[in-house]
């Protein structure tokens, strides 16, 4: 996306989008938050984890991210027609099992994470397995980290790379 | 001694009583540490100011570690 929105911090260097200009001032901070986030995707199965991503950034009040699509979760299969329905997601027919377990976690750990109980992560554990279920969380953390980042810095746009990164990568 | 609420393959816990999770999601784990590193190292966060973050932080959460 090459459009710029940030504007309360003066003296940004120019850039393609708000991440690439934060990035331009403080690079190895932006690259290790990056990475992060390469990381929940490698550790993730996309569609699951895209649906929670868009999910928690409405829940956060971050229409940029939750507009935001990322091409791994396409290639998996994930279309348009089912991330507009995710608000119904509890109802609609669309969503599978393991689906709605990890998004009723992924709604409770973005609201009150101390809320989360013994039944909504085992309905995780039970289609991810106990391990899966630990990355999964802990996917969950580093990408509400990243949109509450994105959040409170102003950072609307964000290049493709961020939740795409090269699948060379050693992760 | 912490016992985790799902059944994690972890060895013996660590030095902080928590189990060690390290090895179940490796590649985050070792990106948090890179931010961590990368925190200590710049030393431009207060400490004083960090840690009342960090405990109003854990209130809000109901965390009482």
């Amino acid at each position: 996306m090459g459009r710029v929105t940030t504007t309360w911090l003066p003296g940004l260097p120019a850039g393609d989008t708000d991440w690439d200009r934060f990035a331009a001032l403080w690079p190895e901070a932006f690259d290790a938050l990056a990475q992060l986030v390469a990381a929940a995707w490698a550790e993730s199965d996309p569609v699951l984890l895209e649906l929670c991503r868009v999910r928690m950034a409405t829940l956060l009040g971050s229409p940029a991210e939750a507009a935001r699509r990322t091409q791994r979760a396409r290639a998996a299969g994930l279309d348009d027609e089912k991330l507009a329905e995710l608000p119904a997601w509890p109802s609609s027919s669309r969503f599978t099992d393991a689906e709605r377990a990890c998004l009723a976690l992924a709604e409770q750990f973005v609201a009150d994470a101390n809320g989360v109980t013994d039944e909504v992560l085992a309905a995780v554990a039970g289609h991810l397995g106990p391990t899966g279920c630990y990355a999964f969380v802990e996917a969950l953390s580093a990408l509400e980290a990243f949109q509450r980042t994105c959040l409170t810095l102003g950072i609307e746009t964000v290049p493709e790379a961020v939740h795409s990164p090269n699948p060379e990568l050693p992760w | 001694m912490v016992t985790p609420r799902i059944d994690l393959p972890t060895g013996e816990p660590n030095r902080f009583g928590l189990p060690d999770t390290t090895g179940l999601a490796p590649a985050i784990t070792a990106a948090r540490a890179r931010i961590r590193k990368l925190a200590h190292r710049r030393g431009e966060l207060d400490p004083v100011t960090t840690e009342l973050v960090r405990i109003r932080n854990a209130r809000h959460q109901t965390c009482y570690f």
